[in-house]
């Protein structure tokens, strides 16, 4: 669940912003003819709902209604209790209880829209069945179309504020990995000062993934318990700020860095340089594994290519993007993770620090 | 409960393969996210961090598993190098897919919060109730490995809310405090928590993530903080104050760890959920509280505690399910006061023959912190 810091600072996130992305979202809307789009939110899918209003559920669930004009409305599976908080660090119309989350999306509809032919769902085809089915048994049934298209058309590339978000994150990811103790000899005492690090930076979240032993095996794990280290160990930080995510990952030696880890620092420069719109399909040389995520739907990250499945879907010029690599040099197996700022066709992806 | 003690895994896959042949179910198919990751925890053991997941559980104890990402499929098989895990990038397609291709046999989908559309929209969708609940009456009853992992939890989640009242310092910011907590935890090799937090006076209504709110002199600080072992969550909630209580403060606290109390006392097999609610309630009412027990101002008074946080019986006294040995839930009348603001005391506990047994430790008193 959620536990980090969540708050709204509008010199980090006017609200102009917020109304400027919802304007765009309500131009698609309005272009494809529909009387309203439903976005579903939780902890595991908050991404489009915070995109649009900032706001990001700690646990239970929410749909944000858009019409085609008008502030955006929270049908929300919290407690009234909770409506202040979710008012204070979110931009939004009007915020309904609703522990029935379907059932509340039809009564809203039925008072809103009574006569609404065609009701948007983003990725209507992962929309929980808790939810879905009074909507589906309803007259609005038939009416459901999927909108991911829509929303995914203006989700990237990513303005200024969420740039400087991500900026933040990743700052936090740096300073994080600098509190690791250098005599660390089990996974607990990093993950101790990574996670101790980073939130009291103000990261909303942090999931570390780790491969404790290098040598033994590249994996980046979800530990429960603890591990040893070996003298190489990789740490992938997911982190969230401000609901803007970032995937940041090392390779650390507690002995002196292997020469074979600079050559491979510089392909992953390379690597990133010679990626644009244009050029989703990475080759980054032999044995190597990669991927390019970025955020345009409900999930914090999506894939947008891979080595394994091509071909990659397209993406603008000046997404904000994450690329991990996995190499398997001659001496073992390295990994590194950095978001980036995509190039448009011709020009070379930027790291973002 | 299970011939298989001390193998979570094993004991909570031969429970399941029991249920499924009972009613005649050969491949359930779990549905699962970050979010509801309890049943898929429950039936393939696996805790998805990102994405979709689903297990396709056989009556014969096989599984496998389709996930969304690359790095998440590894991550399984490291785990569980048993297992059969695939990745795609439409997993739900690829997962109604394997559904057609299993063909004529009887197959069931759950769980209901977790099942997406497409899949509901197929011919299974008669099957997500009767499968959910199948699951849902598994998950209720805990085995002694399940047991014994909310107990380790129950004694993170002392331990842990010993660093919260050690972190609660004037000045402090609200997400410091968790900072500290979530960081003892992963020195314990917790990986998942759910705390939220209050701080202030008569304003504060409940609890919430925790803000850039310094703490001030006088503040009550309440936390609800639940750390997760082996998937297992205990809960505990406790109330501290920054200084000496005023007399408000210490009357407060009187009512909320009587009625906690009457709560405690009113665990045993047979009672319902809604007499423990109605146990708590009572005290309220019977110091002129009554008000603050209702849905304006406080949410449950307690509810289940196992692979999700916030599980069954919700503790309200309009909830008739009967408790049983092994049941384990957090008793906590948690709510607004009037003179003093939100206030809460909660502990976990475990159903037992002749009661209940109480699972956290910490001692049950409104904790002074200093200012100086």
């Amino acid at each position: 669940m959620r536990r980090g810091l969540i708050s709204w600072s509008r010199d980090e996130v006017p609200t102009s912003v917020l109304d400027r992305r919802v304007a765009r979202f309500q131009e698609k809307i309005q272009a494809a003819k529909l009387d309203a789009v439903l976005v579903y939110t939780s902890f595991a899918r908050p991404s489009a709902v915070a995109w649009l209003t900032h706001f990001v559920p700690y646990w239970n669930e929410a749909l944000l209604v858009v019409q085609p004009g008008g502030a955006p409305v929270l049908l929300a599976a919290f407690s009234k209790r909770v409506h202040d908080w979710i008012r204070s660090v979110s931009h939004l119309g009007e915020v309904r209880s609703a522990p029935d989350l379907g059932r509340a999306a039809v009564n809203f509809l039925e008072e809103r829209l009574p006569k609404a032919s065609s009701i948007g769902v983003l990725e209507l085809g992962a929309l929980p069945w808790s939810v879905a089915e009074p909507i589906v048994k309803s007259r609005y049934g038939p009416a459901l179309v999927d909108a991911t298209g829509l929303y995914a058309a203006i989700r990237q590339p990513a303005d200024e504020v969420e740039i400087r978000l991500a900026r933040r994150a990743v700052t936090i990811a740096v300073q994080a990995f600098e509190k690791i103790p250098t005599s660390a000899t089990r996974a607990s005492e990093l993950l101790s000062a990574l996670e101790r690090s980073a939130r009291l930076d103000g990261a909303e979240e942090v999931l570390p993934r780790v491969a404790p032993d290098l040598r033994a095996d590249a994996t980046l794990c979800r530990l429960e318990g603890d591990a040893l280290l070996g003298e190489r160990y990789a740490v992938e930080l997911s982190i969230a700020y401000k609901a803007t995510w970032v995937r940041f990952t090392r390779c650390i030696a507690t002995q002196a860095v292997p020469p074979s880890w600079r050559s491979a620092a510089d392909r992953f420069v390379e690597t990133v340089e010679r990626l644009n719109e244009a050029n989703l399909s990475l080759e980054p040389g032999k044995n190597a594994a990669w991927t390019l995520e970025t955020c345009r739907g409900s999930p914090p990250l999506s894939i947008v290519a891979t080595g394994e499945t091509p071909p990659p879907s397209a993406l603008p010029g000046g997404s904000l993007a994450c690329l991990s690599l996995q190499l398997a040099l001659d001496d073992g197996p390295w990994l590194r993770g950095e978001p980036l700022i995509l190039g448009s066709r011709g020009q070379p992806s930027r790291l973002l620090i | 409960m299970s011939a298989i003690p001390g193998n979570p895994r094993a004991e909570r896959r031969a429970r399941l393969a029991t249920a499924m042949a009972d009613e005649g179910i050969d491949i359930l198919v779990v549905a699962g996210n970050p979010w509801r990751s309890d049943y898929l925890r429950f039936a393939a053991d696996i805790t998805p961090v990102e994405g979709h997941a689903f297990a396709f559980i056989g009556r014969d104890g096989s599984a496998r598993v389709i996930v969304e990402h690359p790095a998440e499929a590894a991550r399984l098989r490291s785990e569980q190098t048993e297992l059969d895990v695939r990745w795609s990038l439409s997993a739900i397609e690829e997962t109604a897919i394997a559904i057609r291709e299993l063909g004529r046999r009887r197959i069931a989908l759950a769980p209901l919060a977790a099942v997406p559309y497409r899949l509901a929209m197929g011919p299974l969708v008669a099957s997500i109730a009767q499968a959910t609940a199948l699951l849902d009456r598994l998950m209720l009853r805990k085995s002694p490995s399940e047991i014994d992992a909310i107990r380790r939890a129950a004694v993170l989640a002392d331990q842990g809310y010993a660093v919260f009242r050690d972190a609660a310092r004037v000045g402090r910011p609200e997400y410091a405090l968790v900072a500290e907590v979530e960081a003892f935890l992963r020195s314990r090799g917790c990986p998942e928590n759910f705390q939220i937090l209050g701080s202030g006076g008569r304003e504060v209504r409940g609890m919430h993530p925790p803000s850039e709110r310094r703490l001030a002199p006088g503040d009550l600080v309440t936390t609800e903080l639940t750390p997760c072992v082996d998937g297992y969550y205990a809960q505990i909630c406790r109330t501290l104050v920054l200084g000496e209580p005023s007399t408000a403060q210490e009357r407060a606290f009187a009512v909320y760890n009587e009625a906690l109390e009457a709560g405690i006392a009113a665990v045993r097999p047979g009672a319902s959920a809604g007499d423990v609610a109605r146990a708590q309630n009572e005290v309220f009412r019977d110091h002129g509280l009554g008000d603050y027990v209702t849905s304006e101002y406080t949410r449950v008074r307690g509810h289940g505690l196992g692979l999700y946080v916030d599980g069954r019986p919700a503790v309200l006294e309009d909830v008739d399910l009967n408790l049983e040995p092994d049941m384990t839930l957090v008793v906590h009348p948690n709510t607004y006061h009037p003179e003093v603001g939100y206030f809460v005391h909660g502990d976990s506990v475990r159903v037992v023959p002749d009661g209940c047994e109480v699972l956290t430790r910490t001692p049950r008193r409104l904790f002074s912190v200093p200012t100086a």
